[in-house]
């Protein structure tokens, strides 16, 4: 009778497929917006200032610009989703609680739900692809590898948005977290300009930054260069998730089971 | 098999911080196939030492033990919940799904193989009579609605054990008897049940053992029955008056006055019918004494929030 519940892998996936279904349940809000972000955003800023600019990286700016969009909306979903979603599901829903009470631990559930998170996230840079395909600015065949950094940039911000949120006891300090990390992030992390213009003690913190590194990885992808830089931001890509998804798992657990 | 244990709870404590001690060094073991009752005023440690069961609050390790079905909570948390059914005190249903879908995610977190899973599904909303409402959201059902749907939910895995917290509370007296009948059938059908509850008609009609618990600790344990006939009188004579120190009596009967009553009991009706004689039709009422009668004189008539 010791093993008659199932294991570790299926548990796993009945609670991705649990979000999976949620997801699903409301198809037409939530799987259109991930097609418009990265339009509004080449619209917005590439025809309107992409013009008067110059290349950048031996590229026009709007292409550039374009690489760089694909996993902002992976990053911003992932955000979204494990703070206030992560909240609501526990504080107002309860719906962990309910879950748990099934044969799933707490841990398998927020890991569950961080895999979920960054399935979404491969999802929306797949959105953002086939918007760029459709204006010609996917450069290189390579370039759709990118669906994997949308993988791993939104597990990242998954684990790193459990983690705050194993801190917060009212829903409103997540706008801190949004306005002084997330937001900045766009500006920091050679998304709309390289990180080298920059001033040095500047761009030294941009290497700390995750998307950072998310970005850095999509352009060595899409240019099929690879250097020592690549593997270092893989390394970074890895150890960040690891490290915060530990620590917000384990924490998060604390207010679920005490 | 009636007399095998199912759950055997060994000394075991619950300390929130070293000032609130939730639960202190309580046992008690509940036999296969039987239901056992927790009652006691709120914050007693009832919903605390139900959690402790399947380990979604952690006891306190220094001392003491649980055992379900031979299993430690702490250390086979999965393999208990495997076959525990819990109906917790709040409701917790997935907002975010249907009616059909909440059982049937619920159901993919035990394994179960989607076609049993359907046909389950199916059974489960007839036997809670919730069977036209599969498509509807958790939002759109009543307060009886969402605690028949959480038992089912409960009921998913066939499980050998169910933990009721509060099943009934805020329901109607129609639910609450739907809610009897059910678990009553479960329980002819073998399954062990741990239930908490503020309603003392609850724990007489479908408890075989009873624990009253106050301020964390055990008062009294036993048949409800026996509970009845060995604590307290078998008939209360109840006075509507808040000045019933000014009424003088010198005989047997035990008497006590609350706020607005004055109450006397005694195992001789005939010696309170003599007090009632005294006083107009309406002012008083004579009745056997009950299980709430108990429980209010082990635990008290102050409020203990």
């Amino acid at each position: 009778m010791n093993k008659a519940y199932p294991g570790l892998v299926h548990r796993l996936y009945a609670v991705w497929w649990r979000h999976v279904r949620v997801y699903a349940g409301n198809l037409f809000s939530n799987a259109t917006p991930p097609f418009l972000e990265p339009l509004i955003f080449l619209m917005g800023i590439g025809l309107g200032l992409g013009h008067s600019l110059a290349p950048v990286d031996g590229q026009s700016y709007i292409q550039y610009l374009a690489l760089g969009v694909i996993v902002i909306s992976a990053m911003f979903t992932a955000a979204f989703e494990n703070t206030f979603g992560t909240f609501i599901r526990m504080e107002f829903d309860k719906v962990y609680d309910g879950m748990i009470a099934a044969s799933i631990t707490a841990e398998n559930l927020f890991v569950g739900e961080i895999l979920f998170v960054a399935t979404k996230g491969a999802f929306f840079a797949f959105a953002s692809l086939v918007v760029l395909s459709i204006f010609g600015l996917v450069p290189t065949a390579a370039t759709w590898l990118a669906i994997l950094v949308g993988f791993f940039c939104a597990g990242m911000f998954a684990c790193v948005s459990l983690f705050v949120t194993s801190f917060v006891k009212t829903i409103n300090h997540f706008n801190f977290y949004f306005t002084l990390f997330i937001s900045p992030l766009m500006f920091l992390s050679g998304v709309v300009f390289p990180t080298s213009m920059l001033p040095d003690f500047v761009r030294a913190i941009t290497w700390a930054l995750p998307l950072t590194h998310a970005v850095a990885l999509v352009r060595d992808l899409s240019a099929g260069t690879f250097h020592l830089q690549t593997f270092l931001s893989i390394g970074y890509v890895v150890l960040f998730s690891g490290v915060f998804g530990v620590l917000g798992v384990k924490l998060l657990k604390r207010r679920l089971v005490n | 098999m009636s007399d095998t244990i199912a759950v055997r709870v060994d000394r075991v404590s619950k300390g929130y911080s070293p000032e609130f001690q939730a639960v202190s060094s309580l046992s008690f073991e509940v036999k296969s196939s039987q239901c056992f009752g927790l009652l006691g005023p709120n914050g007693a440690g009832k919903s605390s030492l139900m959690r402790m069961l399947y380990n979604k609050t952690l006891r306190d390790r220094d001392e003491g033990t649980i055992e379900i079905l031979g299993l430690d909570p702490a250390k086979d948390e999965l393999a208990i919940k495997y076959v525990t059914g819990i109906v917790p005190q709040d409701d917790n249903l997935d907002v975010e799904l249907d009616i059909e879908n909440n059982l049937a995610i619920y159901g993919a977190f035990y394994g179960i193989p989607r076609k049993a899973l359907k046909t389950k599904i199916g059974e489960l909303l007839e036997f809670m009579e919730l069977g036209e409402k599969r498509k509807s959201r958790v939002r759109e059902l009543s307060g009886g609605m969402r605690r028949r749907l959480i038992i089912a939910r409960a009921l998913l895995n066939d499980p050998k054990l169910l933990l009721l917290d509060e099943p009934t509370t805020g329901l109607d007296p129609q639910v609450r008897h739907l809610i009897w009948d059910k678990l009553r059938l479960l329980k002819k059908q073998g399954v062990t049940m741990v239930l908490t509850t503020h309603y003392m008609d609850e724990a007489f009609q479908i408890c075989d053992e009873l624990l009253i618990m106050d301020k964390g600790k055990k008062v009294l344990e036993g048949v409800p029955a026996r509970l009845i006939k060995d604590h307290i009188e078998g008939y209360v004579l109840e006075i509507i008056t808040s000045n019933g120190e000014a009424f003088s009596y010198k005989g047997p009967a035990r008497r006590e006055q609350t706020r607005d009553r004055l109450l006397f009991y005694s195992n001789s009706a005939a010696e309170l019918e003599g007090i009632a004689h005294q006083f107009k039709a309406g002012e008083f009422y004579l009745r056997q004494s009950n299980l709430e009668d108990v429980f209010l004189k082990t635990t008290g008539r102050s409020l203990h929030e």
